[in-house]
């Protein structure tokens, strides 16, 4: 339960001199459910290994409630930390796992009895207690390191490792499990992933780092309608934004060249005014609307390709008309019924659009709701 | 391309049975999923497919053909393995190329045939700029695809595919899971594919067999196991969260089925579902009791009461999702999604506040009990 500031932090690693994490800089807020998110080799693993004191920071501060902790071992930073590079004590008990970090830190038996108890309530261990760890399944032995994880009050809890390679089963449970715990602890929570649907499902904020920098630190619904750049737009979002390459052809209107006669699009939001008219145009597959028949606005004409059924939802893959036929990608309800060779019209909304130049957004877009 | 048929097919390790007599027909140009949890036996039917393994009993047919006695090689088959086993002292390039320079199909490609059709298949399977390297030098993906590429440089009567993506990261495993549609649609290939990845199954296949301890659980096309699963099994397979089954006691009320879960909640079950109810009602110590299954998105939540039927929990916890939100709640020995269908962002409800839930009646099945309930195993 604290705030943690990371103040231009820095790491270099002396060996070839590479660059784990470029001037980083951002506020985990009191109680905060934050997601470290990024592909790998973003720096993700870096800034963990600095958070968690395993790692020296080479330049700048880390501070804990103020405090700067660039010094403190991991024992003195009173921080937890839960999967797989912290594995269970295999030859303790699961009572012994769960008690390990509060009899290290000096307290009376009693209470720690009470409070491996009201854990193992919490997470349904109470028939593994007396059970070891080699003895336990891959959900149970998930389930102990929460506990472990969670069982007191650290400044920081930092869960490292995706839960992506579980079952869906598991999956759907621990998510719900890690969520629920960092509701009722109040902890300050950081979670590492290079999932995207495992950061947007647990987070309050995420930060998205690439490249040893960051790229964003926002909600999950600021980085879904504002990405701050390309890398972040497609970065999140499963199928990725379809990215298209576009032309402004005044304030309120891009065409697409070589798709249809030059399909019109109007869209919604502010401009910046320095946007050259060489764009593209970023639109979610989420975001799109089928239609069978021409006749209404902002559409572009379509070719199914491919249908792939989700149960709920079908992917579509279209390629447009026209010379250019680029491919996109749509997610409809799976009760549309299209078939492959169909042609189509895709609706976009006019505050569904995302500009780009280069990099960078040019289009300011309103946060919907 | 051929017809594949296996029939009454048994592997027997020791008098451990893998696969208990299975009969299935994957079509000249099918796309088959054979889809189970781990240890179903999936792997052991593409081997026994493959000759890898032998067949304890039964028949396999190619086009009709019986090619029980048949070595590997003799069958037109190319497989790609979940550990990929690639030649470790061979370049990419190498690896990709071998199955064409295989003397028993005499090929006899000219250098220039062989580089093209290696380097177009690398190109599709974005791996073209690997074909220098050795396998120690790539990563677990990298891996994964060049061991698919070997698998697809050929045309042979038949693929068989054992978690060909299993291993690529999430980004990966959709573009490459289009990239295999396309390549089978393309060809018109026959195709066993083996999977224990629900999407995967869905989104590839014409066919899905779902496998349970070496024997057929259901059989039909993606559409049909999604909406129409045949046992709690298969229900609780497919979707992420997965289908909810809750156990209740199967009750009259008034002249009126009644499914009531101990004293949170009860439901009236009208219409054919009544009918389903009685059909799976079994009486345990004195109690008439059935499972009733339904799957999140058939489930409403809401602050205020939407409806007689309509029953209260309090949240357990609520994780979000790009276009949706899932509200978990708890139930004794298991939990209990509802996903909403929510503008990203939207969702404000809290840890403890009660909701009411709804079900849709329309989208209730009943099973008979043939898996353990508890989640928390």
């Amino acid at each position: 339960m604290s705030q943690v500031e990371l103040r231009s932090m820095w790491k270099i690693y002396p060996r070839g001199n590479v660059v784990g994490v470029k001037d980083l800089s951002f506020t985990i807020r009191n109680e905060e459910f934050l997601a470290i998110l990024g592909p790998s080799g973003g720096g993700k693993s870096s800034t963990l290994r600095m958070l968690a004191g395993l790692e020296e920071i080479t330049r700048g501060e880390l501070a804990f409630d103020g405090t700067v902790v660039n010094h403190l071992g991991p024992a003195e930073r009173n921080i937890a930390l839960a999967f797989e590079s912290y594995a269970l004590y295999q030859r303790l008990s699961v009572y012994e796992n769960i008690a390990f970090p509060l009899r290290a830190r000096g307290m009376k038996q009693a209470a720690v009895a009470q409070k491996v108890r009201w854990i193992a309530e919490l997470l349904d261990l109470e028939p593994l207690l007396d059970k070891y760890p080699g003895s336990l399944a891959g959900g149970q032995q998930q389930r102990v390191s929460l506990a472990r994880a969670f069982v007191r009050q650290p400044k920081l809890t930092l869960l490292d490792e995706p839960i992506s390679h579980m079952d869906q089963r598991l999956r759907a449970e621990v998510r719900a499990r890690i969520r629920h715990l960092h509701e009722e602890m109040h902890n300050t929570t950081v979670y590492v992933t290079h999932d995207q649907a495992e950061a947007v499902s647990l987070c309050d904020r995420m930060v998205i780092l690439h490249q040893a920098q960051l790229q964003q630190i926002g909600t999950v619904e600021e980085i879904w309608h504002r990405p701050a750049n390309r890398f972040v737009a497609s970065f999140v979002g499963e199928p990725a934004m379809n990215l298209l390459p576009a032309r402004l052809r005044d304030r309120t209107t891009v065409v697409l060249p070589e798709v249809d006669h030059e399909s019109a699009l109007s869209f919604r939001g502010e401009l910046d005014p320095g946007a050259h008219a060489e764009v593209t145009i970023g639109i979610r597959p989420q975001e799109i609307g089928v239609l069978r028949a021409a006749g209404v606005a902002n559409t572009l004409p379509c070719i199914v390709r491919l249908l792939e059924f989700q149960g709920e939802n079908t992917i579509l893959t279209v390629t447009t008309d026209g010379p250019a036929q680029h491919t996109l990608k749509v997610a409809v309800a799976a009760s549309e019924a299209n078939a492959v060779g169909e042609r189509v019209f895709l609706q976009v909304r006019p505050e569904s659009i995302h500009l780009f130049e280069g990099d960078r957004p040019v289009l300011r877009r309103a946060l919907a709701g | 391309m051929a017809e594949v048929k296996l029939e009454s097919v048994t592997k027997l390790y020791g008098r451990k049975k893998a696969v208990d007599g299975v009969s299935v027909t994957c079509k000249e140009g099918e796309f088959l999923s054979i889809f189970g949890p781990t240890g179903a036996g999936k792997s052991t039917i593409l081997k026994m497919i493959a000759g890898i393994e032998e067949i304890t009993s039964g028949t396999i047919r190619f086009n009709g053909r019986v090619v029980n006695d048949l070595p590997p090689q003799e069958r037109n088959v190319s497989m790609a393995f979940e550990s990929y086993n690639l030649y470790p002292h061979m370049k990419v390039y190498d690896n990709v190329a071998f199955p064409l320079r295989a003397p028993r199909w005499g090929l006899r490609l000219e250098p220039a045939e062989e580089r093209r059709r290696v380097k177009e298949i690398a190109d599709f399977l974005g791996i073209g700029e690997l074909l220098e390297r050795l396998p120690q030098h790539l990563s677990g993906g990298q891996k994964q695809r060049v061991s698919l590429a070997r698998a697809l440089v050929r045309r042979p009567e038949v693929y068989l595919l054992d978690e060909p993506i299993a291993h690529l990261d999430a980004r990966l495993k959709f573009s490459t899971q289009s990239l295999l549609k396309e390549f089978a649609s393309k060809y018109g290939s026959t195709i066993v594919y083996v999977t224990h990845d629900y999407r995967e199954a869905l989104a590839l296949s014409h066919r899905i067999v779902v496998l349970r301890r070496g024997t057929i659980e259901q059989e039909g096309t993606p559409e049909e196991v999604f909406h129409t699963p045949r046992t709690d099994f298969v229900g609780r397979l497919i979707g992420e969260p997965p289908m909810n089954l809750i156990d209740g006691d199967a009750a009259t009320r008034d002249g009126e089925a009644w499914f009531q879960v101990g004293d949170r909640f009860g439901l009236p079950i009208r219409g054919p579902r009544a009918e389903a109810m009685r059909a799976v009602t079994r009486t345990e110590q004195g109690k008439p009791v059935a499972r009733l299954g339904i799957r999140p998105e058939n489930i409403r939540v809401s602050r205020a009461r939407p409806g007689p039927a309509a029953f209260q929990l309090p949240v357990y916890a609520v994780v979000q999702e790009a276009q949706s939100t899932v509200v978990t709640f708890e139930l004794p020995g298991t939990f209990f999604y509802a996903r909403t269908r929510q503008e990203i962002g939207s969702a404000d409800y809290r840890v403890g506040e009660p909701l009411w839930i709804d079900l849709d009646p329309e989208k209730i099945f009943f099973f008979p009990r043939t898996v353990a309930l508890s989640t928390k195993a």
